[in-house]
């Protein structure tokens, strides 16, 4: 969802369960200078780095309620870098002390025939995007900070338009399951970047 | 021993990259403020507070790491004191020390305050055992009324003084922008691939034919992928009128695509 | 992910026993032909027999290796809403390639994946269900001789053994069509009168760069062959 591929993620096999930590935002285009500028002061030091990726979402329809939803990245600026599969499960809502967003998540990467192998597998498309911004690490932490271009074309990346006028602000850890002081860490790091943007715990169902 | 030695070393070490880079951003703060005061903008001021209060947090984080031994329980002790110039003392402190002298240690080995100080605190430490537990559970109630009706006070001030509405252009994020591109994310609110016509994007509703609008003028919104920094083309050109007055408002256009969009698999309710 | 070798060409070819329990029998890459068949041998030692083969032929061992290949099949419950007969899904590993995970479709596309797709199965236990039963594997030593290597495997369905499946990869040569008469020649000079016919798996693509993509299609396919053969009631095997 905000990664580019997994060349910027660690592949962790083996482990079943990693959760993923999310806290999120947003910032005008007029401020996103700002907020590059700080950001670049309180993260570790690192080229800057920007990222073009298209994601695509796709749902299995079953007997369920819900249906299974995947999503599929492919970064459109780095040529032969693999595919990024992404499972995201339900969030967990019930915890007030917990800062951050936080769910299972399961990151794969793939060959670049991820697409017909979903849909061999029954998968239908839902929708898809394009991102377009910037990432920072601290420690753990990734923050990235993009904005999402509607695509007018099916399929067709080349013509696309701007949803907002503002960027999309992500904070996210991805983690094993029961480590919340990881939680603690992000509140403290978004305290830093108030007023600039405002990093909070958004929960999705409550804006269907 | 030797691991413990060990650790103290490469704690010494982390503090004293973290100091280093905590003494160069207030330096780099000072000399704005000395240098720039005309030219310098809120903003600016707390970016660079931003950054002092982030390596500040480093440096706790440092020191309150379980590897660092307790540097309490070492002891500095001066072993020569000399009036003289010491080279090599000056190279080590960049210049600010040059003599290891009598009136330098104190100063810089320093573990307790002045006596005069240390007086005080005494005196005041007395004072406020010998109130005794309910006065002082009034005064703090006493004290945090005040500063909550002065509070009250400040923010009503500003929301009726000029001074905020100006500052309210200043917004650097739009929380209703949030919450769209959230649910853009999360479940591709406004990116269903299924797009009726005429109410799609950011095309104003009622306005006849919007579906060949934005077909014309999406190649004046292609954006241009490599390169761009923060400036994105206006929306629609054509459209500017109505959403001149609102700056960084959502297109109202989208809630429209929604009600429309009655194909989408995550919607319960139509809203 | 790791990155493939990609100066590689592998060929597997198979030789189940057949109905009385022998070795030699029918080649692996549809390019099928068939062998007088030799009287009571089992698995264990048709594979002795080969991999004595290429010892004295001057092949040094260099560890096992292990394919092996689990099943599963749309749940009922998606069926009914894609109005579309059940597919089976095929995910295999392949030890040559510990940190990857295949998963394919007969007669469909190969994805190529990380382990972390296992996981994944596991959250779509609803939508794919493991046919348990049919997890097979195959399981021997490598050879390595000059620039061949050898893999001599015996494929076993649970506790019975099925099979040999033999695997020859050339190492320097990416493209099938350059190298497949020497890759032919090399392996009458083990296999004597087994050898296979051309791979008919690589059909229309012989000039294309072979990946281990193609290598887990081949052994799908030989697996399947497999398990469609009835079950050798030979006393000693395994």
């Amino acid at each position: 969802m905000e990664a580019p591929p997994v060349t910027m993620m660690p592949v962790t096999g083996g482990t079943i369960n990693m959760m993923e930590y999310l806290l999120q935002g947003s910032v005008l285009d007029h401020s996103l200078e700002s907020l590059i500028h700080r950001l670049r002061g309180l993260c570790d030091n690192m080229e800057p780095e920007t990222f073009l990726d298209h994601e695509i979402v796709f749902l299995l329809k079953g007997q369920q309620a819900s249906p299974f939803v995947l999503r599929a990245r492919r970064s459109m600026d780095r040529t032969g870098a693999p595919w990024h599969l992404r499972y995201l499960g339900q969030p967990e809502m019930g915890d007030k002390n917990r800062h951050a967003l936080v769910r299972n998540c399961v990151d794969i990467a793939t060959s670049e025939n991820l697409t017909d192998f979903l849909m061999e597998m029954g998968f239908r498309m839902d929708h898809e995007f394009v991102t377009k911004g910037h990432l920072f690490r601290k420690g753990i932490m990734k923050i990235t900070v993009y904005k999402i271009f509607r695509i007018l074309v099916p399929g067709n990346t080349d013509s696309t338009e701007a949803l907002s006028l503002s960027y999309l602000v992500e904070l996210s850890v991805v983690a094993p399951a029961g480590q919340d002081m990881v939680s603690d860490d992000m509140r403290n790091f978004a305290e830093q970047l108030k007023p600039l943007v405002h990093l909070e715990k958004i929960d999705p169902k409550r804006l269907m | 021993m030797q691991r413990e030695e060990k650790q103290l070393e490469a704690s010494l070490d982390a503090l004293l990259s973290q100091a280093a880079d905590l003494k160069n951003s207030l330096g780099s703060f000072i000399y704005k403020l000395e240098n720039e005061y005309d030219r310098l903008t809120w903003p600016s001021v707390l970016d660079s507070f931003a950054l002092l209060s982030g390596q500040l947090n480093t440096l706790n984080k440092v020191l309150k790491h379980e590897k660092t031994p307790l540097f309490r329980n070492q002891v500095i002790i001066p072993l020569v004191l000399s009036p003289d110039r010491d080279e090599d003392l000056m190279r080590q402190t960049e210049g600010r020390v040059p003599v290891f002298s009598h009136e330098v240690v104190p100063d810089h080995l320093r573990t307790k305050p002045d006596p005069e100080v240390e007086e005080q605190e005494k005196q005041l430490t007395t004072d406020a055992a010998r109130i005794g537990a309910d006065a002082a559970q009034k005064q703090i109630q006493n004290l945090n009324k005040m500063c909550s009706n002065l509070l009250e006070k400040i923010s009503k001030e500003e929301r009726e003084s000029e001074s905020g509405g100006l500052r309210s252009n200043k917004q650097t994020f739009n929380p209703a922008d949030t919450n769209a591109l959230v649910a853009a994310v999360a479940f591709g609110k406004g990116l269903s691939n299924w797009r009726p016509s005429g109410s799609s994007g950011p095309g104003q509703p009622g306005q006849p034919g919007a579906g060949t609008i934005l077909a014309g003028t999406s190649g004046l919104q292609q954006v241009q992928m490599a390169g761009t920094p923060s400036q994105q083309q206006p929306m629609l050109s054509g459209v500017q009128m109505a959403q001149a007055g609102q700056p960084g408002k959502m297109p109202s256009g989208i809630k429209t695509n929604i009600k429309s969009a009655s194909m989408h698999p995550y919607q319960r309710t139509l809203d | 992910m790791e990155m493939f070798r990609s100066n590689t060409v592998w060929y597997i070819i198979c030789q189940p026993p057949t109905a009385c329990g022998y070795s030699t029998g029918q080649l692996r890459f549809r390019g099928v032909s068939q062998m007088p068949v030799a009287e009571g041998k089992s698995v264990q030692q048709t594979v002795e027999l080969l991999t004595r083969k290429l010892e004295v032929l001057g092949a040094e061992k260099q560890g096992t290796f292990c394919v092996d290949c689990e099943t599963y099949h749309t749940a009922a419950s998606t069926l009914g809403s894609q109005g579309q007969a059940g597919k089976l899904m095929y995910v295999m590993h392949n030890s040559e390639y510990p940190l990857s995970c295949f998963a394919l479709f007969e007669n469909g596309p190969c994805l190529t994946a990380d382990t972390n797709f296992d996981v994944l199965m596991v959250k779509l236990k609803g939508f794919f269900q493991s046919a348990k039963a049919s997890k097979i594997e195959t399981r021997g030593t490598r050879y390595q001789y000059c620039d061949f290597l050898v893999k001599v495997g015996t494929v076993t369905m649970g506790p019975s053994a099925r099979g040999i499946s033999v695997e020859v990869e050339y190492g320097p040569c990416v493209v099938a069509s350059d190298c497949w008469s020497l890759l032919l020649e090399f392996l009458q000079s083990f296999l004597g009168s087994h050898t296979p016919g051309a791979p008919a798996v690589f059909g229309n693509r012989h000039d294309t760069v072979y990946g281990p993509a193609d290598t887990m299609v081949q052994y799908m396919e030989l697996f399947n062959k497999i398990r469609k053969q009835p079950q050798v009631p030979v006393a000693g095997i395994r």
